[in-house]
C-alpha cells in the first residue's frame, strides 16, 4: 500500500530534494508552497503524514499545525506531523511540539533520518 | 616529498565521492557530512611511523595524514602534541593504576578547537576561500577567528549571548565580525548557514565540511604514539558536536590499515553529556541512530550546549561498534571534578573537560571500568577561559 506525504515547504531546492528522497521509497509525495495551501490540501486529500516547514510566506508552520490539530476533518487530529525548521529563532523546537507537531527535524535535512523519522509513522511499501 | 596523500572527499551517509580540489561542504545528495579519504596503500609503503616521531613537534608532522597539498598552505599557531599526563593522585583516590589525561588547553587560544580550525583554514586558503564564517558555542569561534587572522582571512562568528566573555573579546581581538544572538549554537548555526548562503561566506560549522575533523583525529596519532601503538582501553570525551569522537573513531581506521599499530584492539569509547542536554545519551540509551532534538538545553558547559550533533548518526554508530557508552553528568558534578582535578593534579580544567572525570566517577560505580585498564579523559581547555560563570 502507498502511503502519502504532503510536504508544505516554499523552497524548491528542498521540495525537490525531499520529494526524491520519498518517491525513491516508494512514497506519493504532495507539495504546497504556502501555509494556507498545505491546509487546503489536507483537508482534501488522503494525506498519512505531513513534513512541515516553520518558516512559510503566509501563515507560518506554528499555525498550520494548530488549524490542522483543530480542524473538522477529524484524521488531521491526529495525523503525524514532523515540523523543519533552519532554527532561526530561538525556541522553535518548543514551539512546534506545543503547536501539536510530532516530531522535530532541523535543516539540512539528512536523508538517512528523514527516511528513518517517516518510516517511524508510515511503514515504506 | 608529498606533503598530503589525499585521495578524494566521500560522503559518510551514502558513499558518494567528490573531488578534494574543489569546494565541499556536506553532500548535496542526502545531506551527511563528507569524510576525507587518502590513499594510505602508499603512505604505509613510504611513510615510515618512527620517522614521523623525529620530527618537530606539532599537529602538522603529520601532514601526509592530513588534506593540505602545500605546505605553503598551513595555517598553524603550533596546535597539537598536547600533554599525556599520568594523574597519579587522582588514580589513588578511585583506585585506578593507568589513568591518563589528554591535556588540549595547552592548544593555541586554549583549546582542542584548534585543531580543527587550523586544518579547515588551512584547506580554506590553499582552495582560495576569502571568508569565513561560523556559529559556536565559544572555544571554536575563537580559534577560527585566530587562524583566519593569521591567513588572512575575513571571519565572521554567531555565539550565544551567554558565551564566556573569554571567546566573545578573544574573537573580536583577532579581527573577527561577532553577533550575540539570544539562541543556543543551533540557532547561530541557522543564521550562519543563511549568510553563507546569501552572502558566499564559506561556513566551517562542525561536520558542514571535511576538514576540521582531520585536523581533531591527531589526537588518536598522538595517543597511539604516546602508548607504544597500541591503543588505551577507555577513552572518555565530552560530546558536544562530537567531531573529535568521530575523528579519532576514523584515525583507529586509518592506523588499522597503515599498518601502525602492535595491537589493534580499539578502545571503548565513552561520550560524557550535561544532564541538560543530552541528545546523544538518550539516543544511545534507546538504541536509536539518529538523536531526537534536545529542547530546552541548558548547562554551564557551554561546549556541551549542543541540542543536536549534524553528526550525530556517526557519533551512535562509533559508539555502538567501540561497545562503548554515553553517561549525563549534573553540573554539580561537573563544578565539583573541576576542584578535583586542580586540588590533587594542578590541572585547571574546562567544565566540558571536568565533565569526563565526573563520568569516570559514575562509571567506576557501575563496575563498567576496572582498576587496571589504560584510560584517557579528555580536558577540551582551559579553565581559565570560563572565570567569567559560577564558580
Amino acid at each position: 500500500m502507498t502511503h502519502t506525504v504532503l510536504y508544505i515547504e516554499d523552497n524548491p531546492d528542498n521540495t525537490m530534494l525531499v520529494r526524491r528522497a520519498l518517491e525513491a521509497r516508494g512514497y506519493k509525495v504532495l507539495d504546497a508552497e504556502t501555509g494556507s495551501k498545505g491546509v487546503t490540501i489536507a483537508e482534501t486529500e488522503d494525506v498519512d503524514l505531513i513534513l512541515l516547514d516553520i518558516n512559510l510566506p503566509d501563515i507560518d508552520g506554528y499555525e498550520v499545525a494548530r488549524r490542522l490539530r483543530s480542524n473538522i476533518k477529524r484524521k488531521l487530529m491526529s495525523v503525524p506531523i514532523i515540523a523543519i525548521t533552519a532554527n532561526a529563532l530561538k525556541g522553535d523546537a518548543e514551539k512546534a511540539l506545543n503547536a501539536g507537531c510530532d516530531v522535530y527535524m532541523s535543516k539540512p535535512i539528512n536523508i538517512r533520518e528523514l527516511w528513518a523519522r517517516v518510516e517511524a509513522f508510515v511503514p515504506a511499501p | 616529498m608529498q606533503s598530503s596523500y589525499i585521495s578524494h572527499l566521500q560522503c559518510s551517509g551514502c558513499g558518494t565521492g567528490y573531488s578534494h580540489q574543489e569546494i565541499h561542504t556536506f553532500c548535496p545528495d542526502c545531506q551527511s557530512p563528507i569524510l576525507t579519504r587518502y590513499d594510505l596503500p602508499h603512505i604505509r609503503e613510504r611513510v615510515d611511523r618512527d620517522e614521523i616521531s623525529r620530527r618537530l613537534k606539532g599537529m602538522w608532522r603529520w601532514h601526509e595524514l592530513l588534506p593540505v597539498e602545500s605546505t605553503d598552505n598551513i595555517v598553524s599557531l603550533g596546535e597539537g602534541d598536547t600533554p599525556l599526563l599520568r594523574l597519579p593522585n587522582l588514580g589513588d583516590e578511585l583506585k585506578l593504576t593507568n589513568l591518563f589525561v589528554k591535556d588540549e588547553s595547552t592548544n593555541p587560544t586554549g583549546s582542542f578547537k584548534a585543531r580543527g580550525l587550523s586544518a579547515a583554514v588551512s584547506k580554506a586558503k590553499e582552495l582560495g576561500i576569502k571568508k569565513v564564517i561560523i556559529p559556536t558555542a565559544g572555544n571554536a569561534g575563537g580559534a577560527m577567528a585566530a587562524y583566519a587572522a593569521r591567513a588572512g582571512l575575513s571571519a565572521y562568528i554567531f555565539m550565544p549571548k551567554d558565551t564566556p566573555f573569554a571567546n566573545i573579546e578573544e574573537s573580536r581581538m583577532a579581527g573577527a565580525e561577532v553577533i550575540l544572538i539570544d539562541g543556543l549554537i543551533s540557532d547561530a548555526a541557522g543564521m550562519a548557514g543563511e549568510k553563507a548562503r546569501a552572502e558566499g561566506w564559506f561556513d566551517v560549522s562542525t561536520f558542514k565540511e571535511p576538514y576540521r575533523v582531520e585536523g581533531k583525529k591527531i589526537m588518536a596519532y598522538e595517543l597511539a604514539e604516546a602508548f607504544k601503538w597500541e591503543l588505551p582501553d577507555v577513552l572518555i570525551y565530552p560530546t558536544g558536536g562530537g567531531t573529535g569522537l568521530v575523528g579519532m573513531w576514523k584515525a583507529f581506521d586509518e592506523l588499522e590499515k597503515l599498518g601502525w599499530l602492535e595491537k589493534t584492539q580499539r578502545p571503548r569509547l565513552v561520550s560524557v553529556q550535561a544532564e541538560g542536554c543530552a541528545p546523544v545519551v538518550r539516543a544511545f540509551q534507546k538504541g536509536a541512530l539518529f538523536c531526537d532534538f534536545w529542547t530546552n538545553a541548558h548547562t554551564l558547559a557551554s561546549g556541551l550546549r549542543v541540542p543536536k550533533s549534524f553528526a550525530d548518526h556517526l557519533i551512535l554508530q562509533n559508539l555502538y561498534d567501540s561497545d562503548g557508552t554515553a553517561i549525563a553528568v549534573s553540573d554539580e558534578s561537573i563544578l565539583e571534578s573541576q576542584k578535583q582535578l586542580a586540588r590533587l593534579e594542578g590541572i585547571f580544567a574546562a567544565p566540558e573537560g571536568a565533565a569526563t572525570l565526573a563520568a569516570l566517577k559514575e562509571l567506576i560505580k557501575q563496575g563498567w571500568v576496572h582498576a587496571e585498564e589504560r584510560i584517557v579523559l579528555f580536558n577540551t581547555g582551559a579553565g581559565l577561559k570560563y572565570i567569567n560563570q559560577p564558580a
